[in-house]
């Protein structure tokens, strides 16, 4: 029995798999939000999406356990793919979200640790740090690595989630004077961020070549071969990704939008007033 | 490499410790570019005796030898006539192999489907059963379809299929009724066997072995110069035959 889902052998069954590493790490991501939830006053709790959060541990835990993880372990880059996108591009924000701003300033204000995270946070840095991450990971020889052992395999994960949370944090903005981002700023932030996944992306999709071992040479699945998974993989990256971009942004946009126009006032005729 | 149910050129049972030697010199060398060859195609692992190629070179070439087995047509089909003046490659396993089986056809058929119509016609890649029992000539065929309508499978007896293993110093295949588990599809067995690819260069000697974990890349490489170049592209370890030539069938 493996603790966390990594590379296995053997030809692909819909036989289920138990991953116990993934159980205690969604459940104690539960229970401590549920003790944080409760431990708050009624002042800390501004902020926190007890809704958002759930959601968010919900895709983290269907991106971690069988039969995601399985197919994305061994079998299909496209399965991985997923697993990534959920991970980074969708849990990692609504998990974020769903934190009580009392609790994020608390972690801010805590020392060492406050002083990195308001560090890493910081736009630019974080933009870097995920895109690191992201082209990091998705090396050929990193993720053959990686994905080989369980410890390399939970690292994979572990990362996706934390770059996930520290991109996200200028968008979702759980402390809203930290880091203070203005709309425009978010979305050229969010805009150049669909470029590093794009080129990824389109460099999968345009190889001769499987670029992973891990999936080039494990056993066929639903009789895709290695070069046909990889390419859709690679679309999942490109356009998964770009589609949780480009949703945010839109909202970003239409927000600022109604926001401005609330704030400018009702319009008025061009000929209210005049006299006849 | 990936852990495997089916150790590459593991001597069990009475194969013949001498005459394994030298392919298990090769094997080890082999093992040692899956080991070190995340990269597969995109390095030049060094075990290949300077070859140039990713495969072991045999310290000593065999003959091809003859036998004969039933293809999946159901005609006869003799080893060294059909595949004479050809770059022969022969793997030994069967259909409801779990990993080392389909992971070696899969790549080499997207590998054989990269190469140029005229190269192709000089490339034959020989599928035989070790599973006689269970692979069917129509099931045979079926499977192999899923990697290359263009790659022949056979059939014999199993005294016939172990025989001509053990002419290229391969130790036999065995029945493992004790191995179970999730991923496995066989019926209650599997057949432990040796993994490994067995290239026959044109002018009809064994001379390469390529393990589980060689990559597409490397097939296509390699297939190329010696479809094209053919005995030439085995340089630095090209010897005399020795050995005697299989004869199963």
């Amino acid at each position: 029995m493996q603790w966390w889902c990594s590379a296995q052998s053997g030809y692909w069954s819909w036989a289920w798999q138990p991953y116990v590493g993934v159980w205690l790490l969604v459940g104690g991501l539960a229970l401590a939000y549920w003790l944080l939830w409760r431990g708050s006053e009624p002042g800390e709790r501004d902020g926190g999406e007890p809704g958002s959060f759930a959601l968010g541990l919900l895709l983290l835990w269907a991106a971690l356990d069988w039969p995601l993880a399985a197919l994305g372990a061994t079998y299909l880059a496209t399965a991985h793919m997923v697993q990534y996108t959920l991970i980074s591009m969708a849990a990692a924000p609504l998990m974020l979200r769903g934190l009580p701003d009392g609790t994020l300033r608390r972690a801010l204000d805590a020392g060492t640790a406050g002083r990195i995270l308001e560090a890493a946070t910081r736009p630019m840095v974080a933009f870097v740090l995920f895109n690191v991450v992201l082209v990091g990971t998705h090396w050929p020889v990193v993720l053959d690595t990686l994905m080989a052992t369980q410890v390399g395999s939970f690292a994979l994960d572990a990362l996706s989630l934390v770059a996930g949370a520290l991109f996200w944090w200028p968008i979702v903005s759980p402390v809203p004077e930290r880091p203070g981002f203005r709309e425009v700023w978010k979305l050229a932030y969010l805009f150049l961020n669909t470029i590093p996944g794009t080129i990824v992306g389109l460099m999968l999709v345009y190889a001769e070549y499987p670029a992973y071992a891990t999936y080039e040479l494990a056993p066929p699945v639903f009789g895709v071969s290695a070069l046909a998974d990889q390419q859709v993989a690679g679309l999942v990256m490109k356009f998964g990704g770009g589609l949780v971009l480009w949703s945010v942004m839109g909202v970003i946009f239409f927000r600022w939008y109604l926001r401005e126009s609330e704030e400018a006032g009702p319009a008025v005729p061009a000929d209210a007033g005049a006299g006849s | 490499m990936r852990a495997s149910d089916e150790s590459p050129i593991a001597i069990r049972r009475g194969a013949g410790v001498r005459s394994v030697l030298p392919l298990l010199a090769a094997a080890l060398l082999a093992s040692g570019v899956a080991a070190c060859g995340d990269d597969g195609g995109r390095g030049r692992p060094s075990a290949s005796l300077d070859s140039g190629l990713h495969g072991a070179v045999l310290p000593e070439a065999r003959l091809k030898g003859d036998f004969t087995l039933t293809a999946t047509d159901g005609e006869p089909y003799d080893f060294r006539r059909e595949t004479e003046g050809e770059v022969a490659l022969l793997f030994f396993g069967y259909t409801h192999c779990p990993n080392a089986c389909p992971v070696q056809m899969a790549t080499l058929g997207a590998a054989y489907e990269k190469l140029p119509m005229e190269l192709q016609q000089r490339v034959e890649v020989v599928f035989v059963s070790t599973d006689p029992a269970r692979d069917t000539l129509p099931r045979l065929r079926s499977w192999l379809d899923n990697f290359s309508e263009s790659f022949v499978g056979l059939r014999g007896s199993r005294d016939q299929v172990n025989r001509i293993m053990q002419g290229y110093g391969l130790p036999p295949a065995q029945i493992d009724t004790t191995a179970s588990g999730p991923g496995e599809p066989g019926d209650g067995y599997t057949v432990g066997h040796a993994a490994h690819v067995l290239v026959f260069t044109p002018d009809g000697r064994l001379r390469l072995m390529y393990p589980t974990g060689t990559r597409q890349r490397a097939w296509v490489e390699d297939l190329r110069a010696l479809a094209r170049e053919g005995t030439a592209a085995v340089t630095g370890a090209a010897n005399a035959p020795s050995g005697s030539a299989p004869g199963g069938g």
